[in-house]
């Protein structure tokens, strides 16, 4: 027995020195290469729900926090990143912000809406921390002064994507492949919140620009992330009678559905051509890159910079991801191009209150803020000069209508 | 000759007790923990980083600093504490392998009486009557939900593994409803509590420690010295001389269960006070499966559980700083533990048998 031991754990000892020692030389090559000369080095935190492995959301937060880095060394700004990878919505997370605080973090990014309660349990030991929570909405009303929320204006990326597609099905409709009554959308959405409903309105609203026909069906999820739940709602949309899917949830299991059920896809987050090159037309994302650069160097030069911030197409920090040139319909590109010029310059409105109607109705008035935290919007009159302005007032979406030509599902 | 032809290579003996000396059994011990990093380091070297450094990632996020010390412990707490509310039930062999339920309905319970008696939201410090009361009302639940499964198998027999089990989804079915339903705040979740609901913290971490320091010399008395204690052994070593003895089982079954479910209940009161102060229906956190395996290494050991939890929380705490430093995926850290916990369990079957090597001709004497 004692030799069988000694003998197992010598061999281990051994097989884990060789492995080991093999594995030496890429560790020690890394820190030469923060020699850059005389730059400014900010130490950065960032938290996050996931990590690489989703795809989607956290992948997206993590290209945004490259490319930023990349956009800072240009500038003599040297980012040391510090990353929790897989936190949950919970105590974790506020130990999560306590541990970057105390690592030496000047600003520490929170990556999920349900990280703001936690966070805000320490910004206030921290004054001279700043904590972001992004695509959440606290900062504008709390009295901290070092609490920020950060969303992207992503409804334009939306409605540019519901463009293709509505042009997809014009397509499908002129070629007699589908009646003008056929031409249905489905819509894989995480929850019925102001973010979802906001999201998929845009891209309705996009579609029907160009596909006057179009309808659309809701199926929620609830939940942010659920590989299986989400592919499920792609399915039952498709038996429905969907012929396009778009999603507003975190997985790339919609897009391969509806390639499976013979259905075209847009994506959120992440191109998803590659997961689904027979169905994916175009994706949107938020480029994080635009918020992130914009942040740490305000921060790196002891500048201020907005506790609420939200930027769309005009500044790059919402984009749309290459367009599958297979599967698109003739003259998408031009078209494209020309409804991003009018979203622009202004002469665009994504919810212009002439295209859509709420029970049959004109919209005419809405608040956008809620500040009595009942959770119904009551105050800021949120529609005005012929169309609802979304993000407007707040980073985070408060477009929460439900307009005619969409259908819930559940 | 043939009775050498049909004895297998290895063939596995028995031990008596008193054959293996403590001394040894706790080396064994000890190996099996050595086995399991070295086995570890396997994997981290496949993952592309340098093991030895992962190690002393590990341990230095763990300990390394206060912060990171607080956060050890606060992983530790509930592990401890719901081993002790299993380690009765274990001890009479009856398997509650429910404690994942018990201590969100004793979360859900607190956070009822928050809801009930908390109306002014300003209150900045904790109140004692509040606490006092969320504690109380977690126990009487978390107990209640283990005496269920307990009253179906003392007067019924039905399989309580099964039942402890069912029961976990069925308390955080209904928590998952009242998150999305009657006590939504926004978006999917419910409130966090007003600050006279939070437990208060010493040296850092909410003082729920030392409600559980408290508990492990309870339990301790409660399991070595008092007749409750003794009728809970008698049954774990025999049930027929239990009842030959005149006890009620049932009623010793109904009562441990009780007690088992109320700590559980105290641990979730602790967690949605002092963690997370709000609940959600992962409160628990699998906390209640992992502390079985806590008290199992501990042999049901008060005293054993303490170093198991802390040994439990510095593992987690310092795979969780492994993969923020060394970009480890996460897949690995659940790796290092998952070897560790199996090579710590199964060196338990080393303690009770030995290996006997088949005789060579000539030669005696077996390898062991």
């Amino acid at each position: 027995m004692k030799k069988i031991l000694a003998l197992v754990l010598c061999l281990a000892l051994v097989a884990a020195l060789f492995v080991g020692c093999s594995d030496n030389k890429p560790e020690t090559g890394k820190n030469t290469e923060a020699g850059n000369k005389a730059a400014t080095t900010i130490k950065v935190g960032l938290i996050c729900i996931g990590d690489e492995n989703d795809q989607g959301y956290t992948y997206n937060f993590i290209r945004g926090k490259d490319a930023a880095t990349e956009a800072l060394k240009a500038k003599g700004i040297n980012v040391e990143w510090v990353v929790k990878w897989n936190i949950p919505e919970g105590d974790a997370c506020e130990d999560a912000n306590r541990e970057l605080a105390a690592a030496g973090c000047k600003v520490i990014f929170n990556n999920s809406f349900g990280f703001e309660d936690y966070m805000l349990k320490v910004a206030p030991d921290y004054p001279n921390i700043q904590f972001v929570s992004c695509t959440n909405q606290a900062s504008w009303g709390d009295s901290l002064k070092n609490t920020h929320n950060a969303f992207a204006n992503i409804y334009e990326g939306r409605y540019l994507a519901g463009v293709v597609a509505g042009m997809k099905l014009q397509q499908l409709i002129n070629d007699g492949t589908i009646t003008a009554e056929q031409a249905v959308i489905g819509y894989v959405g995480a929850f019925p919140f102001a973010e979802v409903k906001s999201g998929y309105t845009a891209y309705f609203l996009g579609a029907r620009s160009v596909c006057p026909s179009v309808t659309m069906k809701v199926q929620f999820v609830n939940n942010w992330s659920d590989a299986t739940a989400e592919s499920n709602a792609a399915s039952a949309l498709c038996d429905a009678g969907c012929k396009l899917i778009s999603q507003h949830a975190d997985n790339s299991t919609p897009a391969t559905m509806a390639q499976s059920k013979g259905a075209f896809f847009t994506s959120y987050n992440n191109d998803m051509i590659s997961v689904a090159p027979e169905a994916c037309l175009v994706g949107t994302r938020i480029d994080w890159s635009v918020y992130f650069t914009e942040a740490i160097e305000a921060v790196a030069n002891g500048k201020e910079f907005p506790q609420d911030w939200s930027k769309g197409l005009k500044d790059g920090a919402v984009v749309l991801t290459a367009l599958n040139d297979k599967l698109v319909a003739p003259g998408t590109k031009e078209k494209l191009a020309e409804v991003e010029a009018g979203l622009k310059d202004g002469s665009i409105q994504v919810f212009d209150t002439k295209t859509f109607t709420v029970g049959g109705k004109e919209l005419t008035q809405a608040f956008a803020l809620d500040t009595d935290g009942d959770f119904v919007p009551d105050k800021e009159e949120a529609v005005f000069d012929g169309a609802f302005h979304e993000s407007y007032f707040q980073s985070a979406p408060y477009f929460a209508i439900d307009i005619d030509g969409i259908t819930t599902l559940n | 000759m043939d009775e050498k032809l049909k004895s297998p290579l290895i063939r596995l003996e028995k031990r008596n007790k008193s054959t293996i000396k403590p001394v040894y059994a706790w080396l064994i011990r000890l190996g099996s923990i050595l086995f399991a990093l070295l086995l570890g380091c396997i994997a981290i070297a496949l993952a592309g980083s340098n093991p030895i450094k992962a190690y002393g990632t590990m341990l230095d996020g763990a300990l390394g600093n206060a912060a990171f010390r607080q956060q050890t412990v606060k992983k530790a707490v509930p592990l401890l504490g719901c081993a002790l509310a299993i380690a009765p039930c274990f001890k009479m062999r009856f398997w509650n392998i429910g404690a994942e339920g018990q201590i969100t309905a004793g979360a859900l319970a607190a956070t009822f009486m928050v809801r009930l008696l908390a109306t002014k939201p300003e209150g900045n410090s904790a109140s004692l009557p509040l606490l006092l009361c969320m504690a109380l009302a977690a126990m009487l639940l978390g107990g209640l939900w283990a005496l269920i499964p307990a009253f179906f198998k003392a007067k019924w027999n039905t399989n309580e593994t099964l039942f402890t089990l069912m029961m976990n989804y069925i308390i955080i079915g209904v928590v998952a409803w009242l998150q999305a339903g009657p006590w939504e705040a926004r978006q999917g979740r419910i409130a966090q509590f007003p600050q006279s609901a939070w437990l208060p913290k010493v040296e850092g971490v909410h003082c729920g420690w030392i409600i559980v320091l408290v508990l492990v010399f309870i339990i301790h008395i409660y399991m070595r010295h008092t007749k409750q204690g003794y009728e809970i052994a008698v049954i774990g070593d025999s049930l027929r001389t239990a009842q030959y003895a005149g006890m009620n089982v049932g009623r010793i079954m109904m009562r441990t269960m009780f007690l088992s479910g109320a700590i559980s209940g105290l641990v979730g009161f602790i967690l949605c006070s002092g963690a997370t102060n709000t609940l959600s229906k992962d409160i628990a956190g699998g906390v209640g499966f992992t502390s079985i395996t806590v008290a199992w290494l501990s042999q049901l050991n008060a005293f054993a559980m303490v170093a198991i939890s802390l040994m439990l929380g510095i593992l987690t705490k310092g795979a969780d700083t492994l993969q923020t430093v060394m970009n480890v995926p996460a897949a690995i850290s659940d790796i290092i533990i998952g070897l560790l916990l199996f090579c710590m369990l199964g060196c338990e079957f080393f303690i009770n048998y030995r290996l006997i090597l088949r005789k060579k001709a000539g030669k005696g004497g077996a390898a062991a």
